[in-house]
């Protein structure tokens, strides 16, 4: 079947593929600007294969998916930003009229160190229930934050010479990373009291928190992924923001013993990380539309410890041998909404700035 | 046998690159290779290395690398500051496609130096930790598992322990030491500020009075440590510090502080400018090194702490979580620590250059000499590239005798005038007649006994010697061995630095620095600025 013959980015491409056989004849490059937690997705010799089988080789650059909007996107079938706030940016641009695609997502957690979790569980920061992950009341700990409580002034924690020092959670840099803007994205939403922040007068009034969220943890980092190799080798503070996914994934490939003594705390109030695929072609589209709808990709998916959209049962079926570290159904946490890409700017900026 | 080649054409940095291989010692970097030529392009399967000095004892590993990836690492040593400077100048983009320094940390606060980095994938860790002599340790009744930097401090403001640790301006593992002590003696509970700093000058102050010891590099520091004797304890990563024990026999028992430590991570950081040949290779290569086997080679080869869980440390790196002192989120707490370390915390130097004036220095020579001293003389210069502050400074020019003394004080409130006398006395150097180098260093070494009589002997003292020629004139190196021979002990413990430069004979340079403990500088076919820079680490 003669699928298309597009121009995309100014070169023109042919493609033919047999789908009786289900083997390109020729394969059309796709070329998209993604998030860079998904490099490992996009680099993995199956899905290169899955796409293959579909006539597309898709290529990749990664990219700060906050800095996506402020990128020369020419020549890109699509971008692939891991929040919908940078992704709506992004859609103005395109010409595609169907729309962004969500194919996966994945809640930002907190990791701790069991001794970390058990101190603040019996501080009432937290609740832990053996055998499940826990639950990080995120009203309680942006309190604590907020009076530069130490882990000295908490009940359990003399017996823990790493447990010094004022309480907080590694974040990456929020001028520069994802998963460092969603954590001030969540936060602000609780210090907000409970709405998104929408305008100055909001961005205002939550800065002095979001500041100090910021302050306290000195240099940070600008991608997620250093920051938790850090903490699974044991150097570094005992609470560290990361996806779900980045623990998933090693789940699900078999590799719990990588963990040591992990414990997940989900923040009661969180924020998802959508991977959201604006397509700016019609091979873009086809590209997120196989990420949505194709069996095989949406396990593979799964195998990065992303939560497919829609259907849940992939999920599910690989989290069931890990309940112990993974909450399936999401029980006890409430999803925040984003900011917008600008308001979300100017959290960020606020909350790096010196002063 | 191959070579790797590892020597950077840029001029201004050849001289600290030529002296930069320190390590903890395993001999896997040493002696190869200062021939090679650095790898000009970028070629596929290879990539070009911007690497730590510490990280020649990996060569075993990306040896092992190469041939499981068939990825080649060509590394070219650089201080970790060098490194930032050169990341942010753009420099590093035309020559490497990747850095790996001890920790990325002080890179970010460099925002022209961040925008140009890509990924980075942390490969293994070691904590800065204090290496004490077992003697020491019965001394003080310390239990190493449960010590603190506040007993730490307290002994070395009771003039119970004395330490060497290296230079913040020059090593990382110097900046390292410097934010954990300033986090830990200021009590701040979290990330440092620049009230916290002021805080604990004080603090910081009595306990630099205890550093009997500066270096420019780990490597240098063991030696000199191992030579003197004098130093109850080192700073350094716990690496550095347990090669040190397996290398040298020195039995340092090793401590990581319970109330918190800074540790470097180890990122292999693949430049924004590396082409997509280049980015295969780091994947692949960022892969291997993260694999159990690579992970293992890596703690029981250089004693450094895994990343990957499933691997266990090396039985040798004590267990026990330590709390991580958080590195200043901003620069101007960063640059401003290091600032007061050079200007105000440390104890201050003493340090005569005596400086060859012969007839052949005379061009050239003589103006890339004055230069070089020019260039220590900006008030603008960044920590570490400037004379500092209550520094005596020395000129003691010769040819055939000692031309003249001109000795200067760096004071704070006159520092603007200090800085421009000795940048005049530079300036009005003549070149004529012969080279009495063996005369002209016991000239040397009396003044500074008799500096030490009248002003004092607490300060950081050295001797810089450059030549650019043979002795000719005065007394003879068997003269000089015994007259350094007769010295009292404590200006025996003065080194002599001296630089390679023009026609100067290395044997007999080499032979200087071994006997006074000081260390060799290359400025032959480099720049004669790099070394005077470098050799700020040992002063």
């Amino acid at each position: 079947m003669a699928l298309a013959v597009l121009l995309a980015g100014g070169i023109m491409a042919a493609v033919l593929v047999d789908r009786d056989k289900g083997q390109s004849t020729a394969t059309t490059t796709v070329r998209g600007v993604i998030g860079s937690e998904k490099a490992d997705f996009f680099a993995d010799p199956d899905v290169v294969r899955a796409f293959a089988d579909h006539g597309l080789t898709v290529r990749t650059e990664t990219s700060g998916s906050w800095a996506m909007d402020s990128l020369d996107t020419s020549g890109y079938d699509f971008a692939f930003p891991s929040s919908s706030a940078p992704a709506d940016a992004l859609r103005s641009r395109s010409k595609d009229p169907g729309g962004p695609l969500r194919p996966f997502y994945s809640p930002l957690v907190v990791a701790a160190h069991r001794d970390a979790a058990e101190v603040l569980a019996a501080n009432g920061l937290a609740t832990l229930q053996s055998g499940q992950p826990g639950i990080l009341r995120m009203d309680a700990y942006l309190k604590a934050m907020q009076k530069n409580t130490t882990w000295q002034q908490l009940r359990g924690s003399a017996a823990h010479s790493e447990l010094t020092g004022t309480l907080f959670v590694t974040s990456t840099d929020p001028l520069s990373s994802n998963s460092g803007a969603l954590y001030l994205a969540a936060a602000s939403y609780v210090a907000n009291g409970g709405a998104v922040v929408a305008d100055s007068h909001g961005v205002a009034a939550t800065a002095p928190l979001l500041h100090k969220l910021i302050a306290v943890q000195g240099a940070q980092q600008s991608s997620s992924d250093a920051p938790f190799r850090d903490f699974l080798s044991g150097v570094g503070n005992p609470l560290v923001l990361v996806y779900e996914s980045q623990v998933a994934s090693l789940l699900v490939r078999h590799q719990a013993g990588e963990l040591g003594d992990l414990v997940l705390l989900y923040p009661d109030t969180t924020v998802s990380s959508d991977h959201t695929l604006v397509p700016f072609t019609g091979n873009g589209r086809r590209v997120g539309e196989l990420l949505r709808d194709d069996p095989r990709l949406r396990q593979l998916a799964v195998r990065y410890g992303f939560r497919p959209q829609g259907d849940t049962k992939e999920f599910n079926a690989a989290a069931a041998p890990y309940t112990a570290y993974l909450n399936q159904k999401l029980t006890g946490v409430r999803q925040a909404p984003v900011p917008t890409s600008a308001v979300m700017h100017e959290i960020a900026r606020r909350a790096r700035d010196e002063k | 046998m191959r070579t790797v080649p590892r020597i950077a054409a840029a001029a201004a940095l050849a001289g600290l690159l030529l002296t930069g291989c320190t390590g903890g010692g395993s001999g896997g970097g040493s002696g190869d290779g200062q021939g090679g030529q650095r790898t000009a392009r970028p070629q596929p399967g290879t990539l070009r290395v911007l690497a730590g000095s510490e990280l020649s004892d990996l060569e075993p590993v990306l040896k092992a690398a190469e041939k499981a990836t068939g990825v080649k690492v060509v590394p070219t040593y650089s201080g970790t500051l060098d490194a930032v400077q050169q990341i942010a100048s753009g420099q590093a983009d035309r020559s490497y496609d990747a850095v790996w320094l001890p920790s990325d940390d002080y890179l970010r606060l460099h925002p022209e130096a961040a925008r140009r980095i890509g990924s980075e994938t942390p490969v293994m860790t070691s904590p800065v930790a204090l290496g004490v002599r077992p003697e020491a340790v019965r001394r003080l009744g310390w239990d190493p598992g449960k010590v603190t930097w506040a007993q730490i401090g307290q002994a070395v403001t009771e003039g119970r322990l004395t330490y060497g640790m290296t230079d913040p301006a020059r090593s990382n593992s110097g900046y390292s030491a410097l934010v954990g002590l300033a986090s830990a003696l200021s009590g701040a509970q979290s990330a440092l500020t620049e009230q916290d700093v002021r805080h604990a000058a004080p603090a910081l102050k009595r306990f630099f009075a205890g550093q009997k010891l500066t270096s420019g590099s780990s490597g240098w520091l063991a030696q000199a440590y191992a030579r003197q004797g004098s130093v109850d304890a080192l700073i350094n990563y716990e690496s550095v510090l347990l090669s040190l024990n397996r290398d040298s026999h020195t039995d340092l028992t090793v401590i990581r502080p319970v109330d918190g430590v800074v540790t470097a991570d180890y990122p292999l950081t693949l430049l924004a400018s590396a082409g997509t040949d280049q980015r295969t290779a780091y994947t692949a290569l960022t892969r291997y090194l993260r694999s159990p086997g690579a992970q293992q080679a890596i703690t029981r080869q250089t004693l450094r702490r895994p990343v990957v869980a499933s691997v266990a440390p090396d039985p040798r790196l004590p267990a026990g979580r330590r709390r991580e002192l958080p590195f200043p989120g901003s620069r101007a707490v960063a640059d401003g620590l290091l600032d007061s370390y050079e200007n105000q915390l440390r104890r201050p130097s003493r340090t005569v250059y005596v400086l060859d004036t012969s007839g052949s220095m005379d061009g050239s020579r003589l103006s890339r000499l004055k230069t070089a001293l020019a260039g220590l003389t900006g008030t603008d210069a960044a920590p570490g590239e400037r004379f500092r502050d209550r520094e005596e400074v020395t000129l003691m020019p010769f040819a055939d005798t000692v031309k003249g003394v001109l000795g200067h004080t760096v004071e704070e409130g006159r520092r603007q005038q200090a800085l421009d006398a000795i940048r005049a006395d530079a300036d009005a150097l003549r070149a004529d007649g012969g080279t009495a180098i063996y005369s002209s260093l016991q000239e040397a070494y009396r003044y500074l006994g008799q500096r030490a009589d009248e002003a004092g002997g607490d300060r950081f003292t050295s001797i810089v010697l450059m030549t650019d020629g043979e002795n000719t004139a005065g007394e003879s190196a068997d003269d000089f061995n015994a007259f350094y021979a007769a010295l009292p002990a404590d200006q025996r413990s003065v080194p002599v630095f001296p630089i390679l430069f023009g026609d100067s004979d290395r044997a007999e340079l080499q032979h200087i620095a071994d006997l006074t403990g000081g260390r060799l500088f290359d400025a032959v076919g480099s720049s004669l600025s790099g070394a005077f820079e470098e050799i700020r680490g040992y002063q």
